[in-house]
């Protein structure tokens, strides 16, 4: 049994198109597992659905029909609900820090609460994820002290202090510059060399060639390619016209 | 009858009758502990229900959402004079009851309180950006932890400027109370101006005391502002 199982989901959103509602259909029959290991980087243009399946693995969108099951657990299911969020951390592309808090108590709100961990244990841990991402000068900075890179990277350790079975990344890099991503790039690095398992949405291509173990490429809501990240770069991209202008366009 | 008028007149000294007496100060001092006892109730009663009226305005339940309008509307659309007549004086006509002063005056002034913060609260709950909730969801949290341990506190800080100018204001308002007969500030000052026939200065000292109890407030409304202040 795979970790995360996506069997045959279909997502729609409503919009509002002038005067009319329309049905736009995100996820079509959507089918993936995902294992326990290594880095998926999704790829694909916008609106192909990649972020609507991390937030309907997490729970955040509920699915149309079909179902997928976090560790056999439901998230058709609202009472697991929170045991799959603890069990897939996801970080967003804006990045949301509680802005009442400073940075420790970010960090340590959640397991306190959630995992009942006790307070000095709690800040121990976070002490240490601190260091991870390099900012363990700033444990008492608050959210507007910190640049946006800064702020992902606590995002992340925040994300980890739940002890997740797997990281689901939303576009983390997105909103950031240059500069900002390749700080965020190297943690999201050094954890995969640590074995973290992740599921990222980007479109960093340096970053899917080097580190994904896999990569799932999807357009109008579907898989057109899962492969290893080599024979994506290589041998998919030469057999599918459509990978090749994807990665054209973005300039690989 | 007549020998009763004439002596009465002889021994009433006019000039006694309209002086400010130590007295005046003793009644003065009493008025001001029934215009903040009634405010203060009210204000407590109408802050619980405002908030819980709210949070219920927030749900995605349609009954829990639109029901609370069924007060709040009527509350907020009508002067709180008409309001408190219409419990005083026309409630007790369907029941055959009449209503007790102090209750039915702070029971109608902490409706009233509660229908305007119950939108302030509403608002406030809707203005923390989306990806709050969604934040605290993803870590594992329920709607009720979420709540609790990320929106509310964010919430606070913006409703609190709105609460302490409605609590103002409805300090202010407090003074129709004096209309059914409460003996508060509004109306010692109307029987007093009345007796010594100096409204002015009457007025002018009145004036005064609501502004020496309603500017403590500003002022405790900006200490707390800092105090659980959050960069937002």
């Amino acid at each position: 049994m795979s970790m995360i199982e996506v069997k045959n989901v279909t997502k729609s959103f409503k919009i509002k198109k002038e005067k009319t509602m329309e049905t736009l259909t995100v996820l079509k029959d959507f089918s993936v597992n995902f294992d326990q290991e290594g880095v998926t980087v999704l790829l694909g243009p916008s609106g192909t659905g990649k972020s609507t399946l991390l937030r309907c693995i997490n729970g955040l969108e509920t699915v149309d029909a079909g179902d997928i099951l976090v560790n056999g657990l439901s998230v058709n299911h609202k009472k697991d609900l929170s045991k799959i969020r603890m069990d897939c951390g996801m970080v967003f592309q804006s990045t949301v820090l509680f802005p009442q808090f400073d940075v420790l108590h970010n960090l340590t709100m959640s397991p306190i609460k959630l995992l009942k961990m006790p307070k000095t244990e709690a800040e121990e841990k976070a002490r240490i994820l601190l260091n991870k991402v390099g900012l363990a000068s700033k444990e008492k900075a608050m959210h507007n002290e910190l640049s946006g890179g800064e702020q992902q990277r606590i995002a992340i350790a925040r994300a980890l202090m739940m002890n997740p079975k797997a990281l689901l990344l939303d576009e983390i890099t997105s909103a950031l510059d240059p500069e900002m991503t390749s700080e965020v790039l190297k943690i999201l690095e050094s954890l995969a060399a640590e074995g973290v398992c992740m599921l990222c949405v980007t479109h960093e291509m340096q970053f899917a060639r080097h580190v994904a173990s896999r990569i799932i490429f999807m357009e109008k809501g579907s898989m057109v390619c899962d492969t290893n990240a080599e024979d994506f770069f290589t041998n998919a991209r030469q057999n599918n016209e459509r990978i090749n202008k994807f990665l054209q366009f973005i300039g690989e | 009858m007549c020998l009763f008028l004439t002596e009465t007149a002889d021994s009433f000294n006019m000039d006694a009758y309209t002086q400010l007496t130590p007295n005046d100060l003793l009644q003065l001092l009493q008025s001001v502990w029934v215009t903040l006892y009634v405010t203060v109730i009210a204000l407590a009663i109408g802050t619980i229900l405002g908030i819980l009226l709210g949070i219920s305005r927030c749900s995605k339940n349609k009954i829990l959402k639109y029901a609370p309008l069924i007060i709040i509307e009527p509350l907020r659309n009508s002067p709180l004079i008409v309001q408190l007549f219409l419990v005083y004086f026309g409630v007790p006509v369907l029941t055959g009851q009449v209503l007790p002063l102090y209750p039915a005056a702070i029971g109608t002034l902490a409706l009233n309180t509660a229908a305007f913060m119950a939108v302030q609260v509403q608002t406030s709950i809707l203005s923390i950006p989306r990806g709050q909730w969604e934040a605290s969801l993803a870590l594992g949290h329920s709607y009720a932890s979420t709540y609790i341990n990320v929106i509310a506190q964010q919430a606070i800080r913006i409703l609190l400027p709105q609460a302490i100018t409605l609590y103002i204001s409805q300090l202010m308002c407090s003074s129709l109370v004096s209309l059914l007969g409460v003996m508060d500030l509004s109306r010692l000052a109307k029987f007093t101006a009345t007796r010594t026939m100096q409204p002015f200065l009457i007025y002018g000292i009145i004036s005064a005391v609501y502004f020496a109890l309603a500017y403590p407030f500003t002022k405790l409304a900006k200490s707390l502002e800092k105090r659980i202040s959050i960069n937002l």
